[in-house]
């Protein structure tokens, strides 16, 4: 075979392959599963406390972070896709931390107490902190 | 001085019941966008934020980190390359119901509503004007809307996978 011809082939093999792993790594990479990350421990009161006195500081530190939170469950209630949400009280009886479970948490009622892990994706300023894709650690 | 007391707060009183507006809110109201040319290009909030008062003010509010994507490098390129939630994490729609004579929220039905406003996207605040309908069952309202955001309108430079979003709202108020 002459030289050329091998170049070619080699050529053409290698942007098959890196079309190959470009399609396979944009279709195959996981979603980020909060059950193998350790989750920063805060109580809804504090982790409220922090984005009231300075947002963008306490968006430097949470966003995007895994939470651990342990509190008194406020409220049960189910989204529009059929997920678990669930309300931690702080003393703001407007504000809440808006928890949604990935997984299944099985029964859950108000007034109970739980430990929660979720991932923080922000603050809506008389509403509630959110952290989704949570699951009972217990 | 008892008497002018209790006149006093009976008046207060009286002026705040006269002045009392029903607000209806939801934590868990849902929003979807997808792209109209790629039907992989779809996403889900399921945490959006809404208040709606009878007096016809709105407001909506979103954390662009919410947007579950089916593929997960996609969600990472839109909060990291075109919306930078990083940096603007929130998105948020302050407006008033323009046909607010033609909504009863005291009375059970569906109507059609067309509400102007703020949107602020990705740091960019544009006026917008959606129709959509507000269905009264039961005494709360449901919300539904549909509406195209043109991206660069907000400043995101998102060509090679699409100009233009279709948006789809869903809130269901208590």
């Amino acid at each position: 075979m002459k030289k050329w011809k091998k170049i070619i082939i080699i050529l053409v093999l290698a942007t098959v392959l890196t079309g190959v792993s470009v399609v396979l790594y944009v279709y195959l990479k996981p979603h980020r599963d909060v059950t193998t990350e350790k989750g920063v421990q805060l109580s809804a009161q504090s982790l409220y406390d922090a984005f009231k006195t300075n947002e963008n500081d306490a968006n430097a530190k949470y966003l995007n972070k895994a939470i651990e939170m342990t509190g008194e469950v406020a409220d049960v209630s189910a989204n529009q896709d059929g997920n678990t949400v669930i309300n931690f009280k702080t003393n703001d009886p407007m504000f809440m931390i808006n928890c949604t479970f990935k997984t299944k948490p099985g029964e859950l009622k108000a007034g109970q107490t739980i430990t929660f892990k979720g991932i923080c994706t922000g603050y809506i300023p008389d509403f509630n902190v959110v952290i989704n894709e949570g699951v009972l650690v217990k | 001085m008892k008497l002018f007391l209790s006149l006093v707060i009976s008046t207060v009183f009286f002026i705040a019941n006269a002045d009392a507006q029903k607000i209806f809110a939801t934590r868990n109201g849902k929003v979807t966008f997808s792209a109209p040319n790629d039907e992989d290009v779809t996403a889900v909030n399921n945490e959006v934020t809404s208040r709606i008062a009878d007096n016809g003010q709105m407001t909506f509010s979103l954390l662009i980190k919410g947007f579950k994507f089916k593929y997960a490098e996609m969600q990472d390129h839109f909060n990291d390359q075109y919306l930078e939630s990083t940096k603007f994490p929130r998105g948020d729609f302050k407006g008033t119901i323009t046909n607010l004579n033609e909504v009863n929220f005291s009375k059970d039905g569906a109507y059609k509503a067309t509400v102007s406003g703020d949107l602020t996207l990705h740091g960019v605040t544009k006026k917008v004007t959606v129709n959509g309908t507000i269905e009264v069952k039961g005494g709360k309202p449901v919300l539904t809307a549909k509406f195209t955001i043109v991206m660069n309108d907000f400043n995101v430079s998102a060509k090679a996978v699409a100009e233009k979003v279709n948006v789809e709202v869903s809130c269901q108020y208590q």
